[in-house]
Order: structure tokens, then sequence, then C-alpha cells
């Protein structure tokens, strides 16, 4: 998984590549249409295209001359659930923190006395 | 206890901040001594078990977080700086790879801690991460996304 997600993380880095999966998040689409937008040459967006496709990103149609690009769903939910696991981590953390300095302070008074070197209260 | 962290605009950027309501050596304490730390480490229903805590420079920090679920996730961290009560930095060697940078300051009511995590692919990462906020119109095709993948 983190070889998928190296990937897809440097896929998405280039606002084209960006832009090309928030078009097709619309729907599918032929490349001449992808690169219309983009004043882009079609070799230029080819190559994006596969770097998105390598990441998973996006899959192609096999029919011989429209060859639709259509976008591939899982490897972003991977990451939108990879930072939600950080998020969480650190909310229910400072949560259990909090928790724990108002126990040890109501237990040890002399913990609520010390303050810093600076001398704020 | 005052709870005011993660806005939902910090909902996709690995930035934390808390403030809590006890002095700063007292709250720095909390992440450098192992009885201290494995009390609050981790998601609730998490448990922590340190195998090693080394808390000096280049010192290593071992634990095992165990979830509510039975899985063990081993974690292996180093110490890269240590300046206390204000600035702690560790180095997340397991993946994946980043340093965690927590600071801690005297604030109104308390002392506040901010956690930035930065990770190896850095660039990548946080153009991702940033970009994507910015990119409204992407984040709403992705929302839509993600419940139509919830529906399947």
């Amino acid at each position: 998984m983190s070889d998928q997600l190296s990937s897809t993380f440097a896929a998405l880095a280039d606002p084209t590549r960006r832009a090309i999966l928030a078009r097709l998040a619309l729907g599918e689409t032929s490349v001449t249409e992808l690169a219309e937008p983009f004043q882009m040459s079609m070799p230029a967006v080819s190559k994006h295209l596969k770097v998105l496709e390598r990441a998973g990103l996006i899959a192609r149609g096999r029919e011989a001359q429209w060859r639709p690009c259509r976008l591939e769903a899982a490897p972003l939910k991977t990451i939108a659930e990879w930072v939600e696991e950080y998020r969480r981590f650190w909310e229910e953390s400072f949560d259990r923190l909090g928790d724990y300095l108002a126990q040890i302070q109501n237990s040890n008074p002399q913990y609520k006395e010390k303050t810093d070197a600076s001398g704020n209260k | 206890m005052l709870q005011e962290t993660s806005s939902p605009v910090a909902e996709r950027e690995l930035r934390a901040s808390r403030l809590f309501k006890a002095p700063r050596p007292l709250v720095y304490k909390m992440w450098t001594e192992a009885e201290h730390i494995a009390k609050w480490w981790g998601p609730r229903g998490f448990t922590t078990t340190i195998q090693a805590m080394d808390v000096r420079p280049g010192g290593e920090w071992r634990f095992i977080l165990h979830g509510p679920d039975g899985t063990d996730y081993p974690n292996h961290t180093v110490y890269e700086e240590l300046a206390p009560p204000e600035r702690l930095v560790l180095r997340h060697v397991s993946w994946p790879h980043h340093r965690m940078h927590i600071d801690f300051t005297e604030a109104e009511g308390g002392t506040r801690v901010k956690v930035h995590m930065v990770f190896e692919s850095e660039a990548d990462f946080q153009k991702v991460v940033l970009e994507y906020k910015a990119d409204k119109g992407l984040r709403e095709n992705l929302d839509r996304l993600e419940e139509h993948i919830a529906s399947l």
C-alpha cells in the first residue's frame, strides 16, 4: 500500500493532472475532449494520462479509436482514509492527554502550582 | 478541560493543535516519560506498550500500539531534538517516514501544543493535501465520489 500511496501522491502533485481528474469526476470522456480546455498538445496530455494510469487513478477503455478515460476512485479513497486516520489519532490522543492531565493535577496538587521558568501563570 | 482542536479546516492537513489547561513543564513531561505517555498516546480504545524509551537526541523510542480489534502496530521513532519545555522533534523511522515537530507554547489558560507532521515525500504530500483543500471543485467531486463508493 505504501508504494501505491506514494505513486498516487506523485501523480496528484501536478495541477494539470488534478484538473484532469476533476473533469473525469463528471464522467468518462475521450482524450481529445480532455485535451481541449488545457491548450496542450495531445502527446503532453497523453503523458499526464499515463502517469495517472500508472498510479491507478484512471482507467482507459480498450476500444481502438475512442479509448475513453474514466476515474478510478480507490486510490483517492485510500488517501482520504489515510489522512483521516492521522486526524483521528491526534484528536483522540489530545482528548486523552487532556483527561489525563486533569486527573494527575487533581491527584497531585503540586503539579498545578508548578510554572515555567518564565514565570507566567 | 479546554476543548479546541483541529477545526474542520484542518481536516486534510497533518497539523494538530490543542490548548491544555496545565503548566508547560508538566505538559512537556507527558511526552517524555514512559509512565505518562503510555496513558494517553493513541486514539481511544488503543493501548501502548513501550519497549524502549531513551529520551535524548539520537535515542530510540520503540512502542507497540494495540488496536481495539487486537491488531498490533509496531512503531520505531528516534528523538531528534529535545528542548524542554518548548520543543520536541521525533523522527518516525517505520513507515510512513515522517518527522513530528511538537511545539509547546505558553498561552492564556495553559499550554498550547502544536504538532506538525512532515512526511518524507513532503513536497508531494503537502502539495496534495493543501491544494486539495484549495481546489474546491475537485474536493466536492471527491466527496461525491466517496459517497458514491460508499453506496455501492
